[in-house]
């Protein structure tokens, strides 16, 4: 285990450049999250925003959604007319329409795929709000509907509204409670944990293209990789140990920034919500590993390598949602963050985030995300080993 | 035999570096590949060690066929490059125990051989030092030991004395020649005549990817035709006394320019005493005179009409 046990001598070599990233890294996300946590949700809850709320039956389980939007939203009566909607819309006399098809309800009960139509103005930060709202309604009413072996509708809707209440107190009342434990385990809102897990997508990268920079630096030095081919190892050994080392390398850095996660707020940490942030940040952590291995093949010098580990971490990191909240942020700017994988690790995040329960439908479209991150590592992976082959060639 | 080199054929492009080299390497010699730059010696070496893909030719080492995956082969082969190539994040102590470690899995083992190693180039003062903060001297003394330590029947160095002081060069001649007594053969190439000719029991002489002659260095300086080379400083040189020189029985040829006057004689002529007659009798001051036997970078001069080093 020669090899490895060079890759772990030369990242002990610059273990202090990497834990003053981590360090770093740790005071900002709790001073960060400290302050912010929750805030956003008591802001928008405070002012409401004006909708249009447009539905064709009239059923106890309909009447409770829009009263539990009442809760953020003034209803305003639009004529029901394509043209006077959307000059209502234009106008801003309202900024999002709901509209509930006939034979919702029944539809719904039976555990049917029905969809309540939306239309909204573009850019909305109450929008989102309200389209988490609608989530977390119809994601608890389907559990009940599923499992509450066919209750009447009008007790599904009690239990389902003192349900609600109790999240939606803690939103309206934040001064009476502490900031991180403001949502119950398994549940929604903007706790520590998830602040945490959105600025893995700055200080992972930072760390990994650092340290497997360094050992790529030393393994794709010509002389040094001639002397080693000169030697009796073989070909597959010294591959396979390089590989060892750098994945280990990753696992380690990963388990050792989750830690202070799980030190600080063990509540959500270890809730079931937070398993699927889990397997979010591994995905990430293929992409950004990925990443550094490409930057490693393609950068000769080490203080291009530092200077990119920066670039390449806060970038993406502004533009992709972790410091500046995704619903500021301008089309085009998302539109370009999206060729990155914070982008889709941060929406990962947010959709976990916003789910009320957790079953399959729901999760598919994070592990969507997820998948463009593991895409975006195999295709970091690939060129990466071109761009090795033709330095190793070229030299 | 040791190695067997046939015709092999290496280009870059148009350039051709190695052209039908062929040669052979006998156990227990220390052969000297001499060469000016960029005369095909480091190519030479790579592709014996299967470092490069090469056009045409075959090659084989213990009798075998060397192959990119001959790992027995392999084995028994220490390798020092032209270029230091140790790693700046080991001292000089991990260093030789990480390049030992590729051929000695054995901790025990290794242990001693990297102490002989350490012993062997004189670090011991300077096993925890890290390779930047080592002379140039002391650098080149730590890559022969991190290829070396773990004791190969063939040792190929490829100009293991470049930019080195006079002590550590001689340090390094001495150990070559030690690790030969000790049993091994080595390859060694060099564009420095005088090392060559030191340490060297046969020298092949490389000049655009060819040999141009192979032999021992008596046997080199017999196949020209120059024997002593006399120089004298002096400023009083006439035509007419470089005719009279000329007249000298042997001198074959006789030169003048910048103040000094150069005498070749033919193979096994010795006219240092006629020429300082001859001066004596002219009554022509001169100030320092001496002589000198071929060297080879005269061998060199002579078979390709141009300087061994520029
Ligand atoms: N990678 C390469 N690509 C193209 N040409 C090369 C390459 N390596 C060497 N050459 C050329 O091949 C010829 C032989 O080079 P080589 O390095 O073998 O010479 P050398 O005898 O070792 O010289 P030196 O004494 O300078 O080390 C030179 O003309 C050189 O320019
Ligand atoms: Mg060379």
């Amino acid at each position: 285990m020669q090899v490895f046990k060079l890759c772990i001598k030369v990242l002990e070599k610059n273990k202090t450049a990497m834990l003053i990233y981590i360090f770093i890294f740790l005071v900002i996300s709790v001073m960060i999250s400290r302050l912010s946590v929750s805030k956003p949700q008591t802001g928008y809850a405070d002012v409401k925003t004006d909708i249009a709320f447009l539905s064709e039956e009239n059923t106890p389980l309909v009447n409770g959604l829009k009263q539990e939007l009442s809760k953020s939203a003034n209803f305003v009566t639009v004529a029901d007319q394509t043209e006077a909607l959307q000059d209502a819309l234009y106008f801003r006399d309202v900024t999002y329409i709901v509209r509930i098809p006939k034979g919702f309800t029944e539809r719904f009960l039976k555990g049917e795929n029905v969809r309540i139509e939306k239309t909204t103005v573009p850019d909305s930060v109450y929008g989102a709000y309200l389209d988490m709202k609608i989530n977390r309604y119809l994601t608890t009413a389907a559990l009940y509907a599923k499992y509450g072996g066919g209750m009447p509708q009008k007790k599904l809707v009690s239990l389902l509204k003192s349900d609600l209440d109790q999240t939606a107190s803690v939103t309206l009342k934040p001064e009476k409670v502490r900031s991180a434990e403001t949502v119950e385990s398994g549940g929604t809102g903007t706790t520590f944990t998830m602040y945490y897990f959105n600025y893995l997508a700055y200080v992972l990268p930072a760390v990994l293209i650092f340290g497997i920079g360094a050992i790529m630096q030393v393994f794709n030095n010509r002389d040094l990789s001639l002397r080693s081919f000169c030697s009796p190892i073989t070909a597959r050994n010294y591959n396979f140990q390089f590989l060892l080392a750098n994945i280990v390398f990753c696992i380690v850095c990963w388990a050792i920034l989750l830690i202070p996660c799980a030190l600080l707020d063990p509540k959500h940490f270890f809730s079931r919500a937070t398993s699927f942030l889990l397997l979010n940040s591994f995905a990430f952590l293929l992409s950004a590993g990925g990443l550094s291995y490409l930057i490693g093949n393609l950068v000769k010098n080490r203080s291009a390598i530092s200077a990119l580990s920066n670039v390449c971490s806060l970038g993406p990191s502004f533009i992709g949602g972790v410091f500046i909240p995704r619903l500021m942020l301008s089309d085009t700017v998302l539109k370009i963050a999206s060729f990155t994988p914070t982008y889709w690790y941060v929406k990962a995040n947010e959709q976990i985030e916003a789910l009320g329960t957790f079953d399959f439908s729901n999760l598919a479209s994070s592990y969507g995300c997820m998948a463009v991150e593991a895409g975006f590592a195999v295709a970091f992976l690939a060129l990466g080993l071109t761009a090795g082959k033709k330095t190793r060639v070229a030299g | 035999m040791i190695i067997s080199v046939k015709n092999l054929v290496k280009r870059y492009g148009n350039l051709v570096a190695l052209d039908h080299l062929s040669f052979d390497v006998e156990e227990g010699e220390i052969l000297g590949l001499l060469g000016p730059n960029g005369s095909g010696k480091t190519t030479a070496i790579n592709c014996i060690l299967s470092l490069l893909k090469y056009d045409k030719g075959e090659i084989r080492i213990f009798g075998r066929p060397m192959r990119p995956d001959a790992y027995d082969i392999k084995r028994d082969i220490g390798v020092i490059m032209q270029n230091v190539a140790v790693f700046d994040e080991l001292t000089v102590y991990e260093n030789i125990n990480y390049f030992c470690g590729l051929y000695i899995p054995e901790k025990e083992k290794r242990k001693r051989l990297v102490e002989e190693a350490i012993d062997f180039v004189g670090l011991n003062d300077f096993r925890r030092f890290y390779p930047k903060k080592l002379s140039g001297g002391l650098l080149r003394r730590l890559n022969i030991a991190c290829g070396i330590a773990h004791k190969p029947k063939l040792i190929l160095l490829d100009e293991p004395t470049v930019a080195v002081d006079p002590q550590s060069r001689n340090n390094i001649l001495e150990g070559i020649q030690r690790l030969n007594r000790e049993g091994a053969t080595i390859v060694y190439t060099s564009h420095y005549m005088e090392e060559v000719e030191q340490i060297c029991s046969r020298i092949i002489i490389l000049d655009k990817g060819k040999v141009i002659a192979n032999g021992t260095k008596e046997e080199l300086k017999n196949m020209i035709s120059l024997g002593e080379k006399i120089t004298v400083e002096t400023s009083a040189i006439h035509p007419e006394h470089l005719a009279a020189l000329r007249r000298i029985p042997g001198a074959d040829s006789v030169e003048y320019a910048n103040g000094l006057l150069v005498v070749k004689s033919g193979k096994s002529k010795n006219n240092l005493e006629n020429v300082l007659d001859f001066l004596k009798k002219q009554q022509i001051g001169y100030g320092r005179i001496y002589s000198e036997l071929p060297t080879l970078n005269d061998v060199f001069l002579e078979i390709t009409g141009k300087e061994l080093r520029d």
